[in-house]
């Protein structure tokens, strides 16, 4: 599958492998404003029809307190399920962390994920590294919470931010 | 001040005063404050214009959104109340705003446009107005006019550098990048002092870099990244590197540019776009047919690649588009084999892209079979002794059910395909993939029914997972069961809506033409079309979305991504799901067109009974709503309803071919490039009477697509038609058809005809011919019906859809044939669901619902057992 930064041309496409895959879902605005604020930061995987069966739609935390690190934050991360055991997620969210540290000189990356979402949890935790962080109760529409989950750049800056 | 308000717009000093607190309470939005300040004015100055404005502003301001069915009248008091105010004080720039802003959130970007243009004329400097005036030109594309309007906000802003930027992709939407580039020049001479973020410069030097580009300017393009790059500006990743390989590859630096690619495809081995870029530097045209010679050097190129990426399967995957003959048997075996071992279900998927190669098609479909057999005998594959994963073979049949069924097979095999995967499910009984694929194939067999049972089956082994729903939701939807898709979807959508209301909410594209498909197949046109405007919709709302970022990106400058956007909704509706959807709309319009008693309903007696339920309830609902708003003053005001739940008004349209015309419009311009767009388009014209678009549209088809099946009927159609009503055909237009027409009908229209029937293979020429047939001699029923059932021979691939088209256009013409052709096409489909007769329906119906009992029944025990 073709990997590649996505564009406008993208959109649709990954709000429909959104809609197909996940229970969370946006409409088509909030794409756009993704790939209009941070137009390096989302990536897509293609199949060889042009159909985008895989997605990491990502962004910056927007308003940074002073003195903290710039922050990457994933939205949303999905893959199509006939397009699994391709190592598509792992790709494509090592992408979009080379280009939150090399654009906008990202320390660290978190993400929510729903604290039922066992599998979810298991590939954020055991395939990329992430680690729990912190519990956000009520995260969700329907009451479920969820995990905040983070994973550094660098252990150096995680050792800043802990001191 | 330069001018003294006019006597009319005068107010004395307390009125005066109130008009000020007005605007303020309008701002800090104290909506009721600020209504009744305006009514005190209007009191004692019922025609002062600008109160009037103000008032309307601030009461269509205080209405809810959603919009309530006791704030309708509000709202149109207020559009009202506004057009007055213009005719009280027609030169107020406030009369004027506010009409443009009323229009704006009304989503009329054309009138809106104008009542800002009128509005400057009456205050030219006033910032807002310009403001918005700009992103109201620029949203409907009027650039020069857009242009202008930043160039006066430059020159009242010059030490903004927003403006000056924002002067720069004006120039750019503008089609002037020499002038675009030389205000950047100006800009950063004038502008020294510092301030933009990192990540501001960064979007900036390079969109810059992108004009340059784009004005050929290739080599000052490069010098700016390159100092860009070494000042830290611009980071090397992604397409910064990618315009560097570009322009070197333009300035014809061949090794630069190869190295850059090389450094791309380090940081991303998985980008396709990169290797083509590499063999396209390297002198390789991909586009044109391929020498032996660049094919060999293309292969060895991807064979050093794949060794340096051996985590990435694009270099393999790609030399398997490239090779052919032996060379492509070895490296299709190996990927293959690759593939099955790791048990990767989208294998088929990726692969089945060399199909189009009917040869190579073979020689896959020959090394799965091979795997498949040695692994039937021994769980070792290679001469190495090595031992296969016991999945392999799992995986092995389930590659060949797909391949076998392929609907590019010449003779697919069904029987076969469900064969092999019975053998996996029995080696596997728990994995959803084989009963997918069982659906799958059971789908090209025609079987819609049992397809949707067995896609149940996988979505109940994983009832958590949304894909799976959404798959059992559309084979449902596909069989015609629009109900129990609607359930199904409705465990994954917000509780407090309809799945449909959510989904559409959602923009949810395939659900709303699978939907109206499946109406559509049941004969309710209404709610097909229904869908089919929702799908609509959701294109216009995509359009309507970019408004807010006209502004939004000037001040984020994310340039490129914003020109992107531009160009890309300037061509948005050439989009496949807009495509489909307006040319399935378009056909039920000309239907209504020739038919308008099918707009009548015929509904069965169920469907009256639950609309009567349906009905009853809506009721009940209303009263209790009206009681509780009695009691509870204004708290209980419902959202407006949908005033055509059922489509019904849509359908009964007085003007069905204008409708149909408005959804063709757009795929004129963005899908010209297709036939489908021109067959489409003379189906319209023809029945407005419009010959010669009519005829135009038959030439466009004939550019693309000269031997097109449903062209040469229409050509036989368009002959038919003109030569009947000629004398309803002004001379002019017929001069025009007489001399083009020839090179579209080379012969007499019998021969034209003869000769389609002879040529006819497939099942689409097939079925045009005899259409082309009925045109000209209706009366020959005899050949018509032996022509149509040449679709159900054994060396015509069996097509269910111009099987039905077909049955449908004999009821026409020859009821008294329908029952034999019938019986050839079912005997030819025996699966088929559309040929089932209602009790063999009911009976298999029964038959799927107890295995399905059955299945759900072994999944319970299993889960006792685990427990």
């Amino acid at each position: 599958m073709d990997i590649r930064q996505a564009t406008i041309d993208d959109l649709i496409g990954m709000q429909n492998a959104n809609l197909l895959n996940l229970p969370e879902n946006y409409t088509f605005k909030y794409y756009l404003y993704h790939a209009l604020t941070w137009p390096e930061l989302s990536y897509v995987a293609v199949d060889p029809r042009g159909r985008i069966v895989g997605y990491i739609l990502a962004k910056m935390e927007d308003e940074p307190s002073p003195n903290t690190e710039p922050s990457g934050h994933v939205t949303s991360i999905s893959v199509l399920r006939p397009y699994r055991r391709l190592g598509l997620a792992n790709k494509l969210m090592k992408q979009a962390q080379e280009a939150m540290v090399a654009h906008y000189k990202a320390s660290h990356i978190t993400l929510h994920v729903r604290k039922s979402n066992r599998a979810a949890i298991s590939l954020y935790r055991d395939t990329l590294g992430f680690e729990v962080h912190a519990m956000e109760k009520g995260y969700y529409a329907d009451g479920e919470d969820a995990y905040g989950m983070r994973y550094m750049f660098n252990k150096k800056s995680e050792m800043e931010s802990s001191s | 001040m330069a001018h003294a308000a006019p006597k009319h717009r005068q107010l004395p000093d307390k009125e005066s005063k109130l008009f000020r607190e007005l605007l303020t309470q309008y701002e800090l939005k104290q909506y009721k404050k600020g209504i009744k300040a305006a009514d005190t004015i209007l009191k004692k100055f019922p025609n002062h214009g600008e109160t009037l404005a103000l008032k309307a502003l601030t009461l269509h301001s205080s209405l809810p959104e959603p919009l309530t069915v006791s704030a309708v009248p509000k709202k149109e008091e207020a559009e009202a109340m506004a057009r007055l105010a213009i005719k009280k004080d027609i030169t107020s720039h406030i009369t004027w705003h506010v009409l443009g802003i009323l229009a704006k959130s009304r989503k009329d970007w054309d009138e809106a446009s104008r009542a800002f243009a009128m509005a400057r004329k009456q205050d030219p400097d006033n910032i807002p107005l310009i403001r918005d005036s700009i992103a109201l030109l620029t949203h409907t594309r009027q650039y020069p006019a857009a242009l202008a309007a930043r160039h006066h906000y430059l020159l009242l802003r010059p030490q903004i550098r927003s403006s000056w930027l924002a002067l720069v992709i004006a120039h750019q939407l503008n089609g002037d990048l020499e002038e675009a580039l030389k205000v950047y020049d100006d800009y950063q001479s004038t502008l020294k002092e510092e301030g933009a973020t990192g990540p501001e410069k960064s979007q900036i030097l390079l969109h810059v870099i992108r004009i340059c580009i784009e004005a050929g300017k290739d080599q000052e393009g490069l010098d700016k990244l390159r100092q860009g790059v070494r000042d830290g500006i611009i980071s090397p990743r992604g397409e910064c590197t990618l315009l560097k390989a570009q322009m070197l590859a333009n300035l014809g630096r061949q090794e630069d540019a190869l190295q850059t690619y090389q450094e791309l495809l380090e940081q991303n081995s998985d980008n396709l776009e990169y290797y083509k870029g590499y063999l396209k530097t390297k002198g390789i045209d991909l586009n044109v047919e391929l020498t032996d010679e660049s094919r060999s050097k293309i292969l060895e190129t991807l064979s050093t690649f794949a060794e340096t990426f051996p985590r990435s399967a694009a270099p393999r995957r790609l030399a398997l588009d490239y090779s052919t003959g032996d060379k492509f048997r070895e490296l299709a075996k190996a990927y293959i084999i690759k593939g099955l071992e790791r048990g990767v279900p989208s294998l088929f998927v990726d692969v089945k892209g060399v199909y189009t190669d009917s040869e190579k098609m073979k020689v896959v479909g020959q090394i799965v079979e091979d795997i498949v057999n040695k692994l039937e005998q021994d769980a070792s594959l290679g001469d190495d002794g090595s031992i296969s994963p016991p999945t392999m073979l799992l995986w092995g049949y389930y590659y060949l059910s797909l391949h076998l069924s392929y609907p590019l097979q010449p003779l697919p095999n069904y029987t076969r395909s469900l064969e092999l995967l019975d053998k996996a499910i029995t080696h596997t009984p728990t994995l959803p993939e084989l009963y997918m694929a069982k659906a799958m194939v059971l789908k090209r067999s025609g079987d819609l029914l049992n397809a949707a049972y067995e896609m149940e089956k996988a979505r109940l082994l994983d009832g958590q997972d949304r894909f799976l729903n959404g798959k059992s939701a559309k084979y449902w939807l596909r069989a015609g069961e629009v109900k129990k898709a609607e359930e199904l979807l409705a465990m994954f959508t917000k509780k407090d809506l309809t799945p449909v209301q959510d989904l559409t909410d959602l923009q949810c594209l395939w659900f709303l033409q699978e939907e109206g498909d499946a109406y559509r197949k049941g004969g309710n046109l209404a709610m097909a079309l229904k869908r089919y405007q929702a799908l609509v919709t959701v294109f216009q709302d995509y359009e309507d979305d970019q408004y807010d970022f006209h502004t939004y990106c000037m001040r984020r400058m994310t340039f490129g991504a914003y020109v992107s956007l531009m160009r890309y909704e300037d061509q948005l509706r050439s989009h496949p799901a807009y495509f489909k959807g307006a040319l399935a709309a378009i056909e039920i319009y000309t239907q209504v067109f020739d038919d308008p008693s099918i707009t009548e309903e015929k509904i069965s007696p169920e469907e009256e009974a639950e609309r009567k339920k349906q009905a009853k309830k809506a009721q009940k609902a209303e009263a209790k709503a009206k009681k509780a708003a009695a009691t509870s003053g204004e708290k209980n005001d419902p959202v407006v309803p949908d005033s055509d739940p059922t489509g019904i008004q849509l359908l009964k349209s007085e003007t069905p071919i204008d409708d149909a015309l408005k959804l063709w419009k757009p795929l004129e311009r963005l899908a010209a490039e297709r036939v489908e767009t021109w067959l489409s388009g003379y189906e319209i014209f023809i029945r407005k009477k419009m010959y010669l678009a009519a005829l135009k549209s038959l030439k466009s088809s004939q550019s693309i697509s000269p031997s097109n099946p449903k062209l040469q009927y229409q050509i036989l159609h368009f002959h038919q038609i003109t030569s009947t009503s000629s004398e309803d055909i002004p001379q002019s237009i017929k001069s025009v058809i007489e001399k083009e027409l020839p090179s579209l009908l080379t012969t007499s229209p019998d021969e034209f005809s003869t000769s389609l029937v002879d040529k006819a293979n497939t099942p689409e020429e097939i079925y045009y011919a005899a259409k082309g047939l009925s045109v000209i001699s209706p009366e020959g029923k005899q050949k018509i019906k032996e022509v149509l059932l040449k679709l159900g021979d054994s060396d015509v691939i069996p097509h269910i859809i111009y099987m039905e088209k077909s049955l449908t256009l004999l009821q026409s013409i020859a009821p008294e044939d329908v029952e034999e052709v019938h019986k050839k096409y079912r005997e030819r489909c025996p699966d088929a669901w559309v040929f089932v007769s209602p009790s063999e329906k009911e009976e298999k119906r029964k038959g799927y619902e107890s295995g399905l009992e059955g299945f759900q029944g072994e999944q319970n025990k299993e889960d006792e057992k685990k427990q």
